[in-house]
């Protein structure tokens, strides 16, 4: 039987929209839940996906996807990389399947909330692959993780994390909770489809991906190619729909979505990706420094594509440029002094080589952080391993979540951005992040981080471990075992099948 | 909570931190709380010729030592700053320890 090609067909099957008779239209698709703008109908019904994919396409690709993942995976299964890693390689993977794996899942009903409440058929389509797509997210990471659990119990994070109060996880929830899955769809999907998956996740998954295989953690690598092959097709949802927006002269409203979603997946990827680009790589095995990766693979590509639609930079774009430098190495200090409140096992990563290295890519990195990795490092060489723990709490930015820092050393430059608002302080590391609880300050308002739940008595200092779901075994710890200041960094630093000695 | 919360910005540290000091506490105190929690730990330990001196964030004067956080008109997380000063130069500063 001849069969018509895709596109003879493609554009009048996916057409799906009726005009309803038995509820309106506004109680069809509620505003809240569709559209705050009000685009007309006729604008939302041109949208046009650059990616058309049938379900039979969609589905044989995927098959492959899968196929080349997990047959590289069941290749390497006895190749004991785990076990003979760098402890920095260690502690990366840790983290990314605590931080990354409920996302996905996650996900799966962001996207479906976009196939329910879009008026556009053409993205309803989109979304729904979406959705098929974080589930194969969330299923890959999990069979991924679950793999090492025999070995770590970090691993188990990959489940348990969205259950725990962990103040990582916090962040996390508090970041994407705004620009997923509490905004209307047309406002959900320019934040997370353009502003998150256009600009973010390569650097997650590609550049990511890059230091994995450089490494030869190849199952890792194959894990994080597939996903982002989806990414850069969800990417294409938000394209169409801000160039609605900007055609129906919504653009100020698309441009302030796009501002405040930058900002906030820039802090958690800079705090996240940031620290296990430039410091739990092993040093042999680096790409490139997390701001080169910035600048290659976000700043370019994201500058192009906001230029191309029409939108401008965001107004903090040299504010932007300052943070590259510092805010991932600030938090890659608190990560290590505040170890025991997280389920990965940091390492310090500022060995000779390593401070070298540093300074080359982030000149001044010596006589700023350096300094305070100089009164850690005399500490852990005196054997004064208690002093490497600080007994007070962190402050945390009530917009990000992380703690709130700034530039340490000869050149100390720390701020507070406060804000007093019905009897509370709230406290900012930037203008930038003021700013977005000022755009709305209802939606913030009433989050507390973990420090305002301790400091209002919502959870007692003595049981914050329990409050955050951390059993004792799960608490990290100095992934080197403070080795670092007598010894090169452990492990098989570019060698994954272990043929160095292993740190054990 | 029964005691007073802080948010220190301590010269030379990283960060921000949260110090919980008693609701009479003097400046001197507040500064002496903090230095046993940082100094030594992400900053180098007090010289033998430095005081610690507290202001209110982006205040440009230093407050007394022996002013207590009621007389400062301080809030529950009250942003401070504490500066390393030479001693010479420091009127009724505060010694860490």
């Amino acid at each position: 039987m001849p069969l018509l090609k895709t596109e003879e067909w493609y554009d009048i099957a996916r057409d799906t929209n009726w005009t309803p008779r038995y509820v309106t239209e506004q109680q069809l698709f509620p505003p809240e839940l569709t559209d705050r703008f009000g685009v007309p109908l006729a604008a939302m019904e041109g949208f046009d996906e650059p990616y058309k994919v049938t379900y039979r396409e969609y589905v044989r690709t995927q098959r492959e996807k899968d196929m080349g993942a997990y047959s590289v995976k069941a290749a390497l299964a006895r190749s004991k990389l785990y076990e003979n890693a760098d402890p920095g390689w260690r502690a990366l993977l840790q983290l990314h399947f605590g931080a990354a794996s409920f996302l996905e899942y996650n996900s799966i009903s962001a996207f479906a909330r976009m196939t329910r409440f879009s008026r556009a058929p053409g993205m309803r389509n989109m979304a729904t692959f979406g959705s098929l797509d974080e589930t194969r997210h969330s299923q890959i990471h999990l069979y991924f993780a679950y793999e090492h659990l025999i070995r770590s119990r970090s691993f188990d994070w990959a489940h348990k994390a969205p259950r725990s109060n962990n103040w990582v996880i916090i962040s996390e929830r508090h970041t994407f909770d705004d620009i997923e899955h509490t905004r209307d769809a047309v406002s959900a999907a320019i934040m997370t489809n353009f502003a998150f998956e256009t600009a973010f996740t390569n650097l997650q998954f590609v550049a990511l991906s890059a230091d994995a295989a450089n490494y030869g953690d190849f199952s890792f690598s194959t894990m994080l190619q597939t996903i982002q092959s989806d990414e850069a097709r969800h990417a294409q949802i938000g394209e169409p729909l801000l160039r609605i927006l900007i055609d129906s002269g919504f653009k100020a409203e698309a441009q302030k979505l796009v501002d405040i979603s930058f900002w906030r997946c820039w802090k958690q990827f800079s705090a996240l990706s940031g620290i296990c680009m430039d410091y739990y790589t092993p040093l042999e095995n680096r790409e490139y420094s997390f701001k080169e990766f910035m600048h290659e693979w976000v700043i370019d590509q994201f500058m192009t594509k906001i230029f191309d639609i029409g939108l401008e930079k965001p107004w903090y774009w040299d504010l932007f440029l300052e943070d590259i430098d510092v805010f991932h190495h600030a938090q890659h200090i608190g990560v290590y002094l505040y170890r025991a409140t997280e389920w990965w096992h940091p390492v310090a990563a500022t060995g000779p080589a390593e401070r070298e290295w540093l300074e080359t890519k982030y000149p001044g990195w010596g006589v700023t952080f350096g300094k305070v990795w100089d009164v850690i490092a005399q500490n852990v060489a005196s054997g004064r391993h208690e002093r490497t723990q600080p007994s007070c709490l962190p402050m945390l930015c009530n917009m990000h979540g992380f703690e709130l820092t700034g530039v340490p050393g000869a050149k100390w430059n720390v701020k507070d951005y406060t804000l007093d608002r019905a009897g509370r302080r709230y406290h900012f590391q930037s203008s930038v992040d003021k700013w977005i609880f000022e755009q709305e300050p209802e939606r913030y308002a009433g989050h507390l981080s973990l420090i305002d739940r301790v400091v209002q008595g919502v959870v007692s200092l003595d049981k914050v471990f329990d409050y955050m779901h951390m059993a004792p075994e799960e608490r990290g710890t100095d992934g080197q075992q403070y080795r670092w200041t007598q010894e090169p960094r452990g492990g098989s630093a570019g060698d994954p099948l272990g043929r160095r000695r292993s740190a054990g | 909570m029964s005691q007073f919360p802080l948010v220190c910005s301590f010269e030379g540290d990283y960060g921000l931190k949260v110090l919980f000091v008693s609701r009479d506490a003097t400046m001197a105190e507040v500064a002496r709380t903090a230095a046993e929690a940082l100094a030594g730990v992400v900053v180098p330990e007090l010289g033998a010729n430095e005081v610690l001196r507290v202001r209110q964030a982006g205040a440009k004067n230093f407050l007394r030592p022996e002013l207590t956080l009621q007389e400062a008109g301080f809030i529950e997380m009250e942003t401070i700053e504490i500066l390393r000063q030479p001693a010479a130069t420091a009127v009724n500063g505060a010694r860490a320890s």
